[in-house]
């Protein structure tokens, strides 16, 4: 890839992490930020890296809230955690289970292995803001933050692809992906099933995001800071 | 599988001779029991569906029912993690060892709907302390769904399904220490530094796991913590200790994301240096309170003095003198001479009244003119009354004392004064009845029109002069032709005019429109149905009184009037000077006038038609020089073609059309 559209793209990168910082109220302490509008821009493998982090934190703590409010709103007592022990559909990736097997996985492949679960999320994810649109008696927030997470996941899912492009360049575009089922369709399912495969949906996206925030911090420190963050 | 759940039992370590009465006691308790549903057929069962499993809460401990259950599970750095449970209370009679664990975690290939694996007990029921179950790394798998069950004796007595992400605690940190930052000038409060490291089985070097701390304080002696907001690095500031104090500080931690806390560190003890024990002020504060209380207070002294001293010059400068205001124009000695009606007269006009004085100049050559004209037609006795009557009337209606206008012109208040004069006292021709107060101006102005009319009349030859010199005095001696009055008064209409209830008619107060050169007022035509018919209406004896057919819808001529007036004055006249037959009836030049002079020998006599109700005020479209005035028909029925049958205005047009 050439060095300068890679710096163009970081650079848009950049801004749009610049973003998304400052609506998570992180100081950015002294990373050094592109004006906007320079085509030259160099961003360091560092501060993509930090914002990846940041960003994927922000999107695992809105996916808890809304998982948190959702299990208050519709799934109380109605023994949806038996249900949810359904596969997410993210189960075929093989992603490491624990921190050896984390650390003992080559940056490449764990990288690989992010942007596949990222990029499995982006369908599910938006039919989960068509569907909580829908919903009956839907609150607001649950809207919001399913829109907020699905803006976000996109972005995470560019700032990736460029540091994968910038940690391995030349690697060919991994095709992993896994298929998401979707919901049950209307027609077919009582609400109680409709609600569950949510509450089910949901679940898994708390559970995926927290992984890719986890992997992501563990190669940051172990690319940027060497294993001494 | 029963041979799985009974092997366990190799690993009591009770006295041998108690394994009878062990199985006794526990098939008692296991009969006993409530919560074996079909108890031997839990574990692995192919077909059953999972009981419902439910979570359970650390906090809801409770052994009320005196059976083992899960108080909690927790990884304290996402690499392994242990599971506790409570005893139950019923110590002597249950072995401890009893109690079993088993867990089953969900693989990717393994998990489905059923429970159709296989459940695995614990793997370390030591490590983690008595009544728990130990997973080391090698058994922990994050992001996997466990389900652990307690059982006793092949019954399940509880269970609990969760992911190890979600039951994360770290434990506390550990090393505090604190440093003096700095101490405040006072030498009363403090700063310090709190530091202190993560706990050491949470990996924060590698990343793979972020905590963040909470920090507590408090002086030794106080029983409430005071809390600080959650910080992510491992040391903090604490602001405004005081020095003679002692502290106690904690801190535990939590992974971020997560809203579990860890428990709480060891306390730290921060004795903080004595200083000085002088007890000192903790602000010095200015003295504002005196230094305003006597700064007013001195300002208040001076400017007393000031304000009564004698000087008066600083007096002014303080309090400057409020200007009071000087209105001209009303004589206070006629409030002082208590003549209300004049001053409510002179109120009422004074408006109006007041610029026509300043045209004087405008007129003055016009009436002087006139005038040399007609002084030597007032010579006649009745003329002179008139003008010395004007001048008193005049000056009692109006009262004003304005130096601007010419007094000694004949038009002057001095004049119209004496009109008034003349009214109230009746003078003159003695059929004019004493007019009452109020409708002075309508005697008035029939008076004058009388009196008018007499020279006129009397002088018949030089009736050119006299219709000039008529309206003149006309014009002088009606300084107010006052709403309706216009009864155009008539020599031989005295006796109507005398009629009361033709003045009764009459508006008190009437807007004048003008003043003509001779000075005589003319008035703005008050509500002509009003008026009724003008006592000083005219007579239709064209010859006798034709000047005086003033038919006055409020002072204006009918075209009738002019035309009965013009037509008794000399043709000559009437051709030579259209003018001067306006001038004749004096009162009031409107283009109807003006065109019933010039058309008058082909009008048709008109009964006073005057039956166009006309307007009390209406503006002056033109004023023709020097003696008329075209006024602005307003609502008025036009004729179509004979306008001078209409006793009102003429519109511009038509008066365009009329004259050249």
């Amino acid at each position: 890839m050439d060095n300068k559209a890679l710096s163009l793209k970081a650079g848009s990168f950049l801004l749009l992490q610049l973003l998304s910082n400052l609506l998570l109220c992180r100081s950015v302490d002294s990373l050094p930020i592109c004006p906007s509008g320079a085509v030259n821009c160099e961003v360091s493998l560092r501060d993509l890296f930090d914002r990846a982090v940041v960003l994927s934190h922000y999107i695992h703590n809105l996916s808890s809230e809304m998982f948190r409010e959702f299990e208050q709103q519709y799934a109380q007592g109605k023994g949806f955690i038996t249900r949810a022990i359904n596969s997410c559909h993210t189960s075929s990736i093989p992603t490491p289970a624990n921190k050896e097997q984390a650390q003992s996985i080559h940056h490449e492949a764990l990288l690989s292995l992010v942007l596949g679960v990222l990029r499995s999320w982006n369908v599910p994810l938006y039919h989960l803001v068509t569907e909580v649109r829908g919903m009956q008696g839907s609150q607001g927030d649950i809207l919001s933050k399913a829109v907020e997470i699905e803006e976000r996941n996109k972005q995470l899912l560019e700032g990736m692809e460029k540091i994968v492009g910038e940690v391995f360049p030349g690697v060919k575009e991994n095709e992993i992906l896994s298929v998401w089922p979707g919901f049950p369709s209307p027609q077919a399912a009582d609400e109680d099933s409709r609600l569950s495969a949510f509450y089910n949906l949901l679940h898994c996206l708390r559970r995926d995001s927290h992984k890719v925030d986890s992997y992501l911090k563990l190669l940051k420190c172990r690319i940027i800071y060497d294993n001494n963050c | 599988m029963r041979t799985r759940a009974l092997n366990p039992e190799a690993r009591l370590e009770g006295p041998p001779g108690m394994g009878l009465w062990k199985l006794l006691l526990t098939l008692a308790v296991a009969g006993s029991s409530n919560a074996f549903p079909g108890s031997e057929a839990i574990p692995a069962l192919l077909d059953r569906a999972p009981p419902s499993l439910h979570r359970v809460h650390p906090g809801l401990g409770t052994n009320s029912s005196g059976k083992p259950q899960l108080t909690k599970c927790r990884s304290p750095e996402l690499e392994t993690f242990s599971c506790h449970w409570t005893d139950g209370g019923r110590r002597g009679f249950e072995s401890p060892g009893l109690t079993q664990l088993f867990y089953i975690r969900r693989n990717t290939q393994e998990w489905t709907q059923e429970w159709t694996q296989e459940w695995k007990e614990c793997p370390d029921y030591v490590t983690a302390g008595a009544n728990s179950c130990y997973f080391n790394a090698s058994y922990t798998s994050i992001w996997t769904p466990y389900c652990i069950k307690l059982t006793s004796l092949g019954g399940t007595l509880d269970q609990k399904c969760f992911s190890v992400e979600e039951i994360v605690q770290p434990d506390p940190p550990t090393g505090l220490n604190w440093t003096l930052l700095n101490i405040s000038l006072t030498g009363i409060h403090a700063d310090i530094q709190v530091r202190w490291e993560p706990p050491s089985n949470a990996d924060v070097q590698k990343g793979w796991i972020v905590l963040e701390y909470e920090l507590q304080y408090k002086e030794i002696n106080e029983t409430q913590w005071k809390t600080m907001d959650p910080v992510a690095s491992t040391s903090v500031p604490v602001y405004s200790l005081r020095l003679d104090k002692e502290y106690e500080v904690r801190v535990r931690s939590r992974q971020r994301n997560s809203d579990k806390y860890g428990e709480f560190s060891e306390v730290l003890c921060v004795t903080l240096p004595q200083t000085s024990p002088l007890p000192c002020e903790e602000d010095f504060q200015f003295p504002w309170f005196f230094l305003i209380f006597f700064g007013l207070f001195g300002l208040a002294v001076i400017l007393l003095l000031f304000l009564f001293s004698k000087q008066q010059r600083i007096k002014m400068l303080i309090l400057p003198p409020v200007p009071v205001p000087k209105i001209k124009g009303i004589d206070p000695g006629l409030f002082k001479d208590g003549k209300l009606e004049e001053v409510n007269t002179i109120l009422a006009i004074h408006d109006n009244y007041k610029p026509e004085f300043y045209n004087d100049d405008s007129w003055v050559e016009f009436i002087e003119l006139d005038i040399d004209d007609l002084d030597e037609k007032t010579e006649g006795s009745d003329t002179d009354r008139l003008l010395s009557d004007d001048r008193r009337k005049s000056l009692h209606i109006l009262g004003a004392k304005d130096d601007d206008s010419g007094r000694t012109s004949c038009y002057d208040p001095d004049i119209l004064e004496a009109d008034f004069d003349a009214g109230d006292m009746a003078d003159g021709p003695s059929e004019v009845a004493k007019p009452q107060r109020l409708k002075g101006e309508a005697d008035l102005l029939c008076l004058d029109l009388k009196n008018q009319n007499n020279p006129p009349s009397s002088d018949a030859p030089p009736a050119t002069q006299e219709p000039s010199v008529t309206p003149a005095e006309e014009n002088k001696s009606r300084p107010l032709l006052l709403g309706d009055n216009a009864q155009s008064t008539h020599p031989t209409a005295h006796a109507q005019l005398s009629n009361p209830s033709s003045l009764a008619n009459i508006d008190f107060y009437a807007q004048v429109s003008d003043v003509t050169p001779a000075g005589s007022v003319v008035l703005s035509p008050g509500q002509k149905n009003k008026a009724g018919i003008p006592q000083c209406d005219m007579q239709l004896e064209a010859a006798s009184f034709c000047q005086a057919n003033f038919i006055t819808d409020n002072a204006y001529f009918c075209e009738a009037d002019a035309k009965k007036c013009v037509a008794a004055a000399p043709p000559a006249e009437v051709g030579a000077r259209a003018e001067p037959s306006f001038n004749q009836e004096d009162i009031y030049i409107t283009t109807e006038s003006l065109t019933t002079t010039a058309g008058r020998s082909g009008a048709s006599e008109r009964a006073p038609s005057s039956e166009t109700p006309v307007p009390d005020y209406t503006s002056i479209h033109i004023v023709q020089s020097p003696r008329g005035l075209l006024l602005n028909a307003m609502a008025l029925p036009l004729p179509d073609k004979e306008f001078l049958s209409s006793c009102g205005y003429v519109s511009t047009d038509q008066l365009n059309k009329i004259m050249p």
